[in-house]
């Protein structure tokens, strides 16, 4: 019988030996543990992952419709800048870039038909916390602060690096690009909310808003920070091979590479120059400040410099070719299920013989005519073509198929000259500018004749500047801040709105002379769910704009 | 066979076809070598009588270890050792008076003294008794005390009763000695095998509904093999759901599913509800506890069971939801529906798309639902094109017995279920169940269970998601067209609604193809001392595998496909070139109790005058789980037949994903039972947990409770009362038990994204805590239950059983993935965020109402109510988010769980907001009217006004819910029973007709309504609902009460053996069974019990978005028995 004790007891015993302490500690082997970054190549994976996942990938919150930061949080700029048009609702979509009414050609008037019908109060009434991923105004400042918070994340682990070979080389290049996407970042909220939060410090924040100029000023800081540790880099062995394993291989064709520092210091003075167009309406820009984006921009982006830039590969790690951008989500019949419909209003921007709009978008036999519930513009009678219509040396505007389509992340040629043309223009030195609109249309392969030498006066520049910036930047996020800036969302009473405008009526017919009273809110309040987790402190600037 | 070997075998006649793969262990004891030998299905335990061993052990070991092996190839034996008696002695066997088979267990003690004896297995039993003057005392757990006296006998045989006064039986759960129930002082619920209606599914959990009181189980999906959603006792915690964890036969089944569990291997299941009764299971007992039983052999016969059944399903349609059969768009002087070309639309057979869009102004104050579908476009009944009457057929044989030693049941089951959705697949799950128990020594005993299921899932694609589909496609589409090349189209273009795709494109081109096997297989040692002490060591190992197989295949040749630019994929965005995705699940959960309880009874054990009973229980708790998942990708695959995923363009492991978990504990409890009368009991058990913050520290939590037995004190029995009320007991408990955090929630990592070539490092938006604690709940339950005898000497109301709850219990602690200020860069941190309270209500009265030779009935109805809601929490309101659709939820202190917030709609023009302020402003209140469907409508826009602001629903979850099932037996051969469910004060937010109304489907807007003196069925009102405030916003339009009535379960067996002389059939019984055949409600959708929320989601359980329906079923089955 003792046997059976002995049995029993061992087998109760082997319990305790089981299940010593030692068994709890278990670790998670599935990821990488925040250490495992503080290696060379492992910093080197969190500064691209930093960019690419958070800034433009991965939130809380997501909504297959808008998509990620380049579709979705870009889109409603472009939506709101009149380039393409929604019907779905998700995320406001269809609300978000309606126009308080049109004034049709026999002047009937049609009301944004949704509830609320005024753009302004919509932003109002759905920044709420409780409407989580709903709430239009949240994505862009949390995409913004997440990249903000990865690259502090980035030159925090950077510090605890011990890199082979040129170290310095090596750790400057990650701090500068850190500093440079954290400018982005900044630019980005500045230029958007009306205040914002300077944060230096991962995962924590603080409650001193400040104003969007301030934010502005604070995107400039981190773009002269990162351009001081470029500026000792020129030629570096170590610098080269850091940022040719920061961007990712299926980026680094066409104008997307491995950039030499003068190419990124280049790529931040088009950067600086943005800041200052986009954040001043035209009547309020000085000529010193035209002045500062002509400096700039001569110092800015050159055609063979290379840009940071994004493709799609077929699994779609940044973007899905498909989906990941607006031009993917506006490329198709717009019956078929695309997400954007094209504008009318972009088509009626392209001069006649454009050759770029002869490659990229076909006339349908019908128009697609949305639900006349769901907005009041978005009707069009034309599709953007997958992967374009065949013509050699002319911009593709749409591509479905992975790698074709090439995205501009930050600043362009294109953008830097028009700029410039601009700042030329304003600064009286007309022809100059035309010459440059002349250069960016020639570089799309545009066809068209040039500009420049035509005599044209000041008002027809403008317009033909307008015209290009509307084509020739078309998808590259900038169509709301020009549309701000030359005060186009502004109410009709207020010298706003857009007349002349083509618009296909809920009953088809085409309308050529109508009348737009967009009457958008020129800047986003914070949206709610940080102001409900981070309320303001004493002395904060004004988180909520005055409509 | 032994020709080679000196060893001395007895073998009994037990035949295995098995072959055996290893010898897993071995041991020697007095003479005996046990062997535990692993067959290819499950492991036995055999023994077998040797030689003492001489000192050369170990090498006879090893000889006989060899020679046995190969000896056992094919047979299994027993081998009984005999056990002396000395002394004067009586024999007899103890009878059950019911049966008339032997009962084994029973006590039989001479009257007075210490000298006792227990009945075999076969009711035998042999004592040595001193005097003929004496008295033998036979008793039995839940059976009337006999006593005899001995006279002059040698022989004295009795038969034992029932007895009539007790509450039930012996329960286990929560208690952990087998306990008789009219001394358990928490409250366990219990259900025998009997009870359990037949369901289609053949499965435990859908048998379990209605029949556990207090708790809310409900069907919230007809998928074939869905899980139920099951709530106990309040909601305790957001971060790990509501599921109860699952024991059976005392380990934890840790990874299989309730749902794959045979219901025809059952014999019992006991339910504990809260943390007073859930101690004992310590960091993981907070939700309650469903223990599952499973049937053993009778020992001293062979039984021979085949049973087979085939019911017919149909989907439930109780709101008569259908679509519009009337549309609005514009049309030409035909009747034909135009688009903007002023031409009829026209379907392209070539590409299956539609040229042009509809042209449809539902905003437009003229526009009605009152055009017939008579023109270019038709009308089809999408519902009769893809719901299908399915079959389901259940199969079981079953054998079971056992000699003296030994007790056996192996059951074999097939049951089949096909989707309700035509072409959709079935989910086929064969389940192998043994039960074997060996007694290996006088008072030490083994049992091993093993089941084992294999499930084979070829649903191709989610039922609810083809329900989406259907529900967001126009009545027009034909769906069944194909295209000139005989290929299916996917998206017909917009006219038929952007959210519509064609299942029958799924048909063509998906195949899904699961298979799962489930292993549970549970070890029990048992050794009782002859007094005081019991070891009982249990082992359980739970394992299960899921392969996916899901293929999509190469769409590139499809033209619809090519002129939409749309098509099916989940990983390949780039390209219509198709994919395979390989999914693979394992979990394997161990969990292993060595418990030991020491029993003293001061009167018998010591002579001592007090009748004190003590139960001191000591006991370990190892569990371990790992679980990984393995997903792999490969795309862009040829467009030729059969394909692998070796011929894809692109191959990818998409999920590389391993969770160990280790949690162990010790429990102590300690009771003391004081005559027939009163007893108390305490203790504590203590967990350490690789999931607790900061790793070691161990979370204890406590226990208490009393009972107070009026009954047992000696007045009553001879009272009056006791008479009328044979039974009263007062009881009270107290306790706190705990829900670990996930594996992983205390360990923050970096979270890796291929980026092509490279991967790139960033930090999850869901961030980790490592200071989370074990979340605690903590209950008290008091409760009475009492048994009446009403009519004494009558047929009528002879024992009336009433049983009743209250509970109040709270968890200060609840994890949740709580918002952090995304400027921090972080979107959520896991936190131990926010306190919930609940409280509740059970009770259940079962009564046999009438009872006499020919005719039974038994009448039994179940009660619960409780009410769940957030008490604190650690500072902002939490935001969650349901998975059923764009419905948000909100977490705020001194709200209900669970509650939607939206905008609500007014039935008073004049209607204030909760500041006292008028919804609609004074000066504007001139414009809206009330409708003649009760709601304030803007006369002008004939749109309905919704609130500015958002406004809690209310609590969709029931205020109460009961069921009430009766029970007839005529002369043995005929029974007849029925189950009402009723369920009441339950809501729905009814998403899946909010979504219908988007593009006019619903066939709400043919309904006319009067607005301003016009009447008309006036789309601007129903596209209002929609629109207003916010497309697809959450509206109180939609929010319905779902509360409802269900004849859950109706059932008519004929026990033809019993009419007809049939000697050979123990059983022939033919069963009619009707499942959810009839509902009452005043839900509009298609049945009020489903939910679309994650299964057993704390929060989530008010949505019904597109979801499958439950089914009515007309079952027809034959059970025989051999």
């Amino acid at each position: 019988m003792k046997k059976v004790y002995i049995l029993l007891i061992s087998l109760i015993a082997s319990g305790t030996f089981i299940s010593c302490e030692d068994q709890l500690d278990v670790e998670n082997p599935n990821e990488p543990g925040l250490t495992s970054a503080q290696t060379e190549s492992g910093v080197i994976s969190l500064a691209q992952g930093a960019v690419y996942v958070n800034g433009f990938r991965d939130l809380k919150y997501y909504d297959g419709i808008p998509g990620y930061f380049w579709s979705g949080a870009v889109g409603f700029h472009e939506l709101m800048g009149d380039v393409i048009g929604e019907e779905a609702a998700n995320v406001f979509g269809n609300q978000i870039g309606a126009p308080d009414y049109i004034v049709l050609d026999n002047g009937t008037q049609v009301l944004n038909p949704n509830a609320p019908n005024k753009q302004k109060e919509l932003i109002k009434q759905i920044n709420l916390n409780s409407n989580a991923g709903s709430n239009t105004l949240f994505y862009e400042w949390a995409y913004m602060y997440s990249l903000n918070n990865s690259c502090n994340t980035v030159l925090e682990t950077v510090e605890h690096v011990s890199f082979t070979g040129d170290a310095e080389a090596k750790k400057n290049t990650i701090k500068a690009w850190a500093y440079f996407w954290k400018g982005y970042a900044y630019s980005r909220i500045g230029s958007m909310y009306i205040a914002g939060l300077i944060n230096d410090v991962s995962a924590t924040t603080n409650a001193n808003y400040v104003t969007k100029e301030q934010v502005i000023a604070e995107a400039s800081s981190n773009f002269d920070e990162a351009a001081a540790l470029l500026s000792g880099l020129a030629g570096n062995a170590g610098y080269t091979s850091t940022i040719n394993s920061l961007i990712p291989a299926f980026n680094q064709i066409g104008h997307g590479g491995a950039l030499s520092s003068d190419m990124w210091i280049r790529n931040i003075n088009t950067m600086k120059a943005r800041n200052i167009l986009v954040n001043t309406t035209v009547q309020n820009m000085t000529a010193a400040q035209w002045q500062e984006v002509l400096e700039l921009t001569n110092n800015g982006i050159k055609a063979t410099d290379y840009v940071f830039t994004g493709r799609a590969n077929e699994s779609g790690d940044l973007l899905s070719a498909s989906a990941g951008t607006v031009s993917a989500k506006t490329t198709g019949n717009p019956g078929q299920g695309t997400t954007y419909k094209i504008s009318e209003r972009l088509i009626q921007d392209f001069k006649p013989g454009d050759q770029r709009f002869a490659n990229n978008f076909n006339q349908l036999a019908n128009p697609w005519r949305g639900e006349s519930s769901r907005g009041n513009a978005f009707n069009t009678r034309f599709e953007l073509v997958d992967g374009g219509n065949g013509l050699d040396g002319v911009i593709i505007l749409g591509s479905k198929t992975p790698g074709e389509y090439e995205l501009f992340l930050a600043g362009s040629y294109e953008e830097n000259e028009l700029m410039k043309a601009e700042a030329n223009i304003y600064l009286g030195n007309l022809e100059e500018g035309l010459k440059l609109i002349d250069a960016v249309r020639a570089y799309q392969g545009a066809g068209l004749a040039p500009v420049a030498a035509t005599g044209l006066s000041m008002e027809a520049a403008l317009e033909e500047l307008r015209r290009e910036r509307r084509i020739g930047l078309l998808f590259r996020g900038l169509s709301f801040y020009d549309a701000r800036r030359w005060g186009v969302i502004n109410d009709v009473s207020q010298g706003g709105g857009r007349t002349g405008a083509v618009v296909v009526s809920s009953a088809g017919q085409v309308n050529t002379n109508a009348t737009i009273n967009y009457n958008f809110a020129p800047y986003w309040d914070v949206p709610d769910n940080e102001l409900v987790y981070n309320a303001p402190a004493a002395g904060s600037a004004p988180v909520k704009v005055d409509l | 066979m032994f020709r080679n070997y000196s060893i001395n075998l007895n073998y009994s006649t037990i035949f295995i076809n098995y072959s055996v793969v290893s010898v897993n262990c071995c041991f020697y004891f007095n003479k005996i070598c046990y062997l535990i030998v692993n067959f290819i299905y499950y492991p036995i335990f055999v023994k077998i009588s040797l030689p003492k061993p001489n000192s050369n052990y170990n090498k006879t070991k090893t000889n006989m270890m060899k020679n046995v092996l190969f000896s056992l190839l094919c047979v299994l034996m027993f081998i009984s050792p005999t056990f002396a008696q000395q002394g004067k002695t009586i024999t007899g066997t103890v009878t059950d008076q019911a049966t008339g088979q032997g009962l084994p267990g029973v006590t039989v003690v001479v009257k007075g003294t210490s000298v006792g004896a227990s009945t075999e297995v076969n009711g035998k039993y042999t004592i040595n008794a001193p005097s003929d003057g004496a008295t033998l005392v036979f008793s039995f757990i839940g059976y009337s005390n006999i006593e005899r006296a001995i006279g002059g006998a040698t022989t004295i045989n009795v038969a034992m009763g029932v007895d009539a006064k007790q509450l039930g039986e012996v329960v286990i759960t929560g208690v952990g000695v087998a306990t008789d129930k009219r001394k358990v002082a928490i409250s366990v619920e219990s259900v025998s095998a009997k009870d359990l209606p037949q369901a289609p599914s053949a499965s435990i959990d859908q048998a379990l509904i209605g029949k556990i009181p207090g708790a809310q189980i409900t069907s919230t999906s007809g998928s074939p093999g869905a899980d139920v959603n099951i709530l106990l006792r309040g909601i305790n915690t957001i971060n790990r759901g509501t599921g109860p964890m699952i024991l059976v036969d005392g380990v934890q089944m840790g990874a299989t599913n309730l749902s794959t569990i045979d219901l025809s291997t059952i014999d019992r299941v006991e339910v504990i509800q809260g943390a007073a009764a859930a101690t004992i299971y310590g960091a993981q007992g907070a939700n309650g506890v469903i223990q599952l039983f499973t049937k053993k052999g009778q020992r001293g016969k062979i039984n021979v069971d085949f049973s087979s059944s085939v019911s017919a399903n149909t989907y439930i349609n109780e709101g008569g939801v259908r679509k519009a059969q009337y549309h609005a768009f514009a049309t030409d002087a035909n009747n034909n529906v135009i688009g903007t070309s002023g031409q009829p639309l026209v379907l392209d057979p070539a590409t299956l798309t539609y040229s042009e869009n509809v042209i449809y102004n539902p905003l437009d104050v003229t526009s009605q639902l009152n055009k017939a579908y008579d023109a270019n476009l038709q009308y089809y009944d999408h519902y009769k094109s893809f719901f299908q009457t399915a079959n389901t057929f259940n199969n079981s044989v079953g054998i079971s017995g056992g000699g003296e030693k030994v007790d056996f049941a192996v059951t074999v089951s097939n049951n089949k279920q096909e989707s309700n959705i035509r072409n959709n697949g079935n989910v086929s799950r064969t389940n192998l169940t043994s039960n074997v128990g060996i007694d290996l020594y006088k008072g030490l005993t083994l049992r091993s269970i093993t089941q084992l299921a294999y499930t084979k899932n070829t649903i191709k694609f989610e039922d609810r998601d083809i329900m989406f589909s259907l529900n967001n496609a126009r009545p027009f589409a034909n769906f069944e067209q194909k295209d000139t090349d005989g290929d299916y189209g996917l998206y017909f273009g917009d006219a038929i609604g952007v959210n519509h795709w064609n299942p029958l494109y799924y048909g063509q081109y998906l195949n899904q193809d699961e298979n799962k096997i489930d292993v549970i297989q549970n070890f029990n040692l048992n050794y009782k001392f002859p007094k005081f002490l019991e070891f009982d060591v249990r082992y359980g190992v739970n394992y299960q595998r899921r392969e996916r197989e899901f293929l999509i295949g190469n769409q590139i040749n499809n033209n619809n496909a090519t002129e939409t630019q749309g098509w099916y994929s989940e990983y390949n965005s780039g390209a219509p070139t198709g994919e395979i995705i390989n999914y693979s699940y394992n979990n394997v959960f161990q969990n292993f109790l060595p418990k030991a309880t020491f029993i003293t009874d001061f009167q018998e054990d010591f002579g001592l005058s007090v009748p004190l009973r003590t139960t001191t229980q000591v006991g370990f708790d190892w569990r371990s789980q790992t679980r990984s998942e393995y997903f792999t990708a490969g795309l862009g695959l040829p467009d030729f037949t059969p394909v692998t995923a070796a011929q894809a363009s692109t191959y990818r492991i998409l999920t590389d994903y391993t969770e160990p978990f280790v949690t162990y504990g010790y429990l102590v409890t300690q009771r003391f039972d004081y005559s027939d009368f009163v007893g108390i009991s305490g203790g504590f058990r203590s967990d350490y947990s690789s999931a607790f913050g900061q790793g070691s520290k161990p979370f204890t939590f406590p226990r208490g409770d009393a009972y107070f037995r009026l009954s047992g004190l000696n007045f009553w029995e001879t009272s009056k009362m006791g008479t009328i009320m044979p039974e009263l007991k007062f009881r009270a408990a107290y306790g706190q038990a705990g829900i670990q955090p996930q594996p992983f929630d205390r360990y923050p990592t970096l979270s890796t994204r291929s980026l092509g070539s490279s991967t790139g490092f960033y930090l999850p938006s869901t961030q980790s805590n490592p200071d989370l604690s074990v979340e605690v709940s903590e209950e008290i339950e008091v409760g009475a239950d009492m048994v009446f005898s009403l009519l004494k000497n009558t047929s009528w109301l002879n024992d009336v059983t009433l049983s009743a709850t209250y509970w109040d219990r709270s968890t200060n602690n609840s994890i949740y993935n709580v918002d952090v200020a995304p400027s921090t860069g972080i979107g959520k941190l896991k936190n131990n965020a926010f306190s919930i309270g609940s409280h509740g209500f059970q009770a259940s009265l079962t009564a046999a109402l009438f009872n006499n030779n020919n005719f039974n009935w038994n009448f039994t109805t179940n009660f619960g109510k409780q009410t769940s809601m957030i008490t604190s929490t650690s500072g902002q309101e939490i935001v969650v988010l349901s998975s059923a659709g764009s419905t948000n939820y909100v977490l705020r202190a001194g709200e209900k769980i669970g509650q939607l917030y939206g905008y609500i709609s007014l039935h008073d023009v004049t209607a204030r907001m909760p500041n006292g302020e008028y919804f609609i402003p004074e000066a504007q209140q001139e414009d809206y009217e009330v409708a003649s469907n009760g709601y304030v409508v803007n006369k002008a826009t004939k749109q309905p006004y919704f609130s500015a602001n958002m406004y809690s629903f209310g609590d969709p979850n029931p205020d109460f819910n009961m069921s009430f099932v009766n029970d007839f037996t005529f002369k043995n051969f005929l029974n007849f029973s029925f189950q009402f469910d009723w369920v009441h004060g339950s809501h729905l937010y009814n998403q899946t007709k909010e979504w219908m109304y988007r593009d006019g489907i619903h066939s709400d807007y043919e309904k006319p309504i009067t607005i301003n003196g016009e009447t008309g069925a006036w789309t601007a009102f129903y596209r209002g609902v929609y629109a207003q405030r916010q497309a697809n916003g959450t509206k109180d339009y939609f929010y319905e009460d779902a509360s409802f009535v269900r004849l859950r379960n109706v059932s008519l067996g004929i026990e033809l053996n019993k009419i007809i002389d049939l000697p050979a059939f123990r059983k022939l019984q033919l069963v009619f069974t009707g499942r959810n055949l009839l509902t009452f409600t005043d839900y509009t959708g298609m049945d009020p019990e489903v939910s679309s929320g994650t299964n057993n989601s704390a929060f989530d359980r008010g949505t019904d978005h597109n979801t499958m329906p439950n089914y009515k079923a007309y079952q027809i089955g034959l059970n025989i028995g051999l």
